[in-house]
């Protein structure tokens, strides 16, 4: 298979092609690439490389990132141009071309603003550098907490490799283990920051099995790891920032009409193919929700069933097995609600081994209903009544919530919540999201803190 | 009083003996009353054969059942062959199997033990490990054979051994438990032992497992150390993959000869990795043929599979001192065509049981 994508190891003596290699492959099974794997030993020694390295100067780093964010989409890297690359990103993952672009345009911005997005989370009483003249009087200085940053990436949609570019550019040096469902992104990443001047003591690029993937977060400062459940439960008050379920939601209230919003309320289920924890999870409604998962179903029939590369695609891609799997799941999952669409599955297979997930709309009947939490990898919606009496708890645990309401008292009440992470009031889908504006609050706060300085 | 023995079974380590000629000796010394053991005199007639008429050719070996079980409780005295008379020469006594259960025991005798030292001696020059140069073995002592062995073997080629003992049983038992941390300050405690001798002593030759020495390898100072003085690297106990090998060929320790081991207790010996094979090769184990011989069967069926295939390993003796054929490990193994005049099979690139992991996540995005 001498034709297939090779995707090397980025260790600190530079590209590191293991014999031991992971085929990746597209929605329909067709060998894509080949990935390798390394050995905790490679680990080991790469992680003591950064440990031994020093961090670039703050401008250069934030110089070479925006070049690495010109090269990511100029550049033909491991033999793709941005388009090719883009086009494998959507035949691997599935997640369709447009979605792709849009994540893949997300990280160049992020290259380009990662610099000033990294220190908008620095606290205003801190300054940047103790060269400053404040601390000659004395000030807080913002400062690394550690010097190595670890981050098991996602698959599920390239956009969260924008994230960690902050913490390069805050000074860390960085592993990365990518997904091994797709690991295009990371890998075309560190080749372009490399590129860019990031040297292989800077930032490294570590496909792992289990076992030395525990590794890399031991052997790191701080981490970063996207996960579910367990995941979160696991590395909560540790070294180790967990990105857990989006859970996202959307809240009508009764002084609001949610015909007028019904595009957001579609869109934010629907964009980006349902694979983000961006998009809306469940909607809640003061009132009867069955009108509006009705409204909201007949939108999301009409969206037809293409190849995630198609211009036209809109839908995630999986191959048949998964796709089976996960309707399987839905549907002993959704048993017991009112469906309004996807009732009898949402597997529309496409005839070359892969298959569409298309949307699901399930009516709960109260809106502490279990299947509210339910998150899958689609388009897969739980409309539930809320009623003022019911509060903010209904609407705990969202990454971002969508509220539709007159009452100001309500989003007081909203932002107040702390397992809220974002509020949108109005007609903002969900998944909007650009530099310099917290994901799951800053990055930066996490990776850093204040020490006091003052000088002579 | 010793009973004489048919001399085809009594040969130097480096005269082959006629395969066919060799076993029917084995068998009439096993299962003749005057020289045979206890144990296997006692089970003769319940073999539903005869082993001195029907033991025709090695393949006849699998008509064996796999005593190895009833080793858990033979008295030793019973497995030593009544031949070696009322003053045998006996080695040690050693156990395998302690983990999973009560202990499996057996007997090394003497003349074994020159035999096995002379072949792995000859093994260790293919190599190229050098002589007159001092072991320092990690490894596990008594109840186990391997650090005696390795003792043996240090003195046979004219070194001084110095030893840091591991306890398998008691590593397993900690992560069994869960008690990973705990099981990481036992393999540290090894390494600070190790690191007294590297620092005070001329060591010449480094045998440990992977684990140990992948702790090694992250001490700076004693990754110089082991650089600085030791020529030769012996890995034994678990498998190391092919990437790390060849890591620590080209960038960490490329100044030792680096070579794996790979045999059972339960053989009263091992193999090193056939030498000159690249980093790219598979790590292929010769048995010391016709003494030690190597099988690899489907584990559901028993069958053997094909060449080039995975199969769970099977491991035969037949010497003077012992007959132990049949004798299933928990290793699984690449069966392999053996090198030319040699008994049975070779097993190459030899890792336990489940090799990969299955990801299958639903709920959630990522």
């Amino acid at each position: 298979m001498d034709d297939l994508i090779q995707l090397d190891a980025l260790g600190p003596s530079g590209a590191f092609r293991a014999r031991k290699r992971l085929t990746v492959t597209d929605v329909t099974g067709v060998p894509v690439a080949e990935l390798s794997i390394v050995p905790k030993l490679f680990v080991t020694r790469a992680m003591k490389a950064l440990h031994g390295a020093e961090s670039l100067p703050a401008e250069e780093r934030i110089a070479r990132l925006a070049r690495a964010g010109r090269i990511f989409a100029d550049d033909v890297i491991d033999g793709l141009t941005f388009d090719q690359y883009e086009r494998t990103v959507a035949r691997v993952s599935g997640v369709p071309l447009s979605v792709v672009r849009d994540a893949t345009a997300a990280i160049v911005d992020s290259a380009e603003k990662s610099g000033w997005a990294a220190y908008r989370a620095q606290p205003v009483g801190a300054v940047g550098d103790w060269r400053s003249d404040e601390t000659r009087s004395g000030s807080a200085v913002w400062t690394r907490k550690g010097s190595v940053f670890a981050v098991h990436a996602a698959g599920n949609h390239p956009g969260p490799h924008s994230l960690w570019l902050e913490a390069l550019a805050l000074g860390y040096r960085i592993a990365v283990r990518p997904s091994r469902r797709e690991p295009f992104t990371p890998h075309r990443l560190v080749t372009a920051l490399r590129a860019a001047g990031f040297g292989e003591d800077q930032v490294v690029l570590l496909p792992t099995d289990h076992d030395a993937a525990d590794e890399i977060l031991a052997l790191a400062d701080l981490g970063l790891v996207y996960g579910g459940d367990e995941v979160v439960k696991k590395y909560s008050g540790s070294t180790v920032l967990p990105q857990g379920p989006g859970r996202s939601k959307i809240l009508v209230t009764a002084d609001a009409d949610w015909r007028d919003h019904l595009d957001t309320i579609v869109d934010s289920i629907s964009h980006q193919g349902g694979v983000a924890c961006i998009n809306a999870t469940t909607v809640l409604v003061d009132g009867d929700p069955g009108p509006l998962a009705e409204a909201i179903a007949e939108r999301l029939a009409t969206i037809p069933s293409l190849p995630p590369e198609d211009e036209k695609a809109v839908l995630a891609v999986q191959p048949v097995e998964s796709a089976r799997a996960i309707e399987r799941f839905l549907l002993a999952r959704a048993a017991g609600t009112k469906a309004w669409l996807g009732g009898d599955g949402v597997v529309e297979e496409l005839g070359d081994g892969s298959a569409v997930l298309r949307p699901a709309v399930h009516q709960l009947d109260r809106h502490d209903a279990e299947q509210a939490s339910v998150e899958l990898p689609f388009p897969c919606v739980w409309v539930a009544p809320w009623s003022p009496e019911a509060g903010v708890a209904p609407l705990r645990g969202s990454l971002v919530l969508t509220v539709f309401t007159e009452d100001d008292r309500l989003v007081d009440r909203l932002l107040d919540e702390p397992s809220i992470s974002n509020v949108y009031r109005g007609d903002h889908p969900t998944y909007w999201i650009r530099p310099g504006v917290p994901h799951d609050g800053y990055l930066g706060e996490f990776l850093m803190r204040t020490k006091t300085v003052i000088r002579d | 009083m010793s009973t004489a023995a048919d001399p085809v079974l009594d040969l130097p380590f480096d005269v082959q003996p006629d395969p066919e000629e060799y076993l029917s000796a084995a068998m009439r010394w096993h299962f003749s009353p005057e020289t045979g053991s206890p144990f296997w005199l006692e089970r003769a007639d319940s073999l539903g054969f005869d082993p001195l008429t029907d033991i025709r050719s090695w393949a006849d070996l699998a008509r064996f059942p796999n005593l190895a079980n009833e080793l858990r409780f033979a008295r030793v005295e019973d497995l030593i062959p009544r031949g070696y008379g009322e003053r045998p020469d006996v080695v040690g006594i050693y156990e395998s199997g302690g983990t999973t259960g009560a202990p499996k025991r057996i007997v090394l005798l003497r003349d074994w033990l020159d035999k096995l030292l002379g072949w792995s001696s000859a093994q260790l020059d293919g190599h190229g490990v050098p002589k007159d140069v001092n072991w320092l073995i990690v490894a596990p002592n008594g109840p186990h054979m391997v650090g005696d062995v390795i003792k043996q073997q240090t003195a046979h080629r004219g070194g001084l051994s110095f030893t840091v003992d591991l306890d398998p049983r008691w590593v397993k038992k900690l992560i069994g438990d869960g008690k990973a941390a705990e099981a990481g300050a036992y393999a540290e405690h090894i390494v600070d032992q190790v690191a007294f001798a590297l620092e005070t002593q001329d060591i010449g030759v480094l045998m440990c497992t992977p684990p140990v020495l992948e702790r090694i390898a992250r001490r700076d100072d004693l990754a110089k150390l082991v650089n600085e003085k030791v020529r030769a690297i012996n890995w034994v106990g678990t498998q190391m993959d092919p990437d790390t090998r060849h890591l620590y060929r080209t960038e960490v320790f490329p100044n030792a000869v680096l070579y794996s081991g790979y045999g059972s207790t339960m053989i009263l010996g091992n193999a090193s990795e056939r030498h000159g094979l690249t980093d790219d090769d598979p790590c292929i184990y010769d048995p010391y043929s016709p003494y030690m011989s190597f099988g690899a069967v489907d584990p559901k069926t028993g069958e053997t599979v094909e060449y080039g295939q995975r199969g769970q390993v099977v491991m035969h003796h037949v010497s003077k001192s012992l007959l132990m054929p049949n004798n299933l490990e928990r290793d699984y193994g690449t069966r392999l065509p053996g090198l030319p005049g040699q008994i049975g099979d070779s097993v190459a690139d030899i890792a336990p049981v489940q090799e990969f992991d299955n990801e299958t996540v639903i709920e959630g995005v990522y």
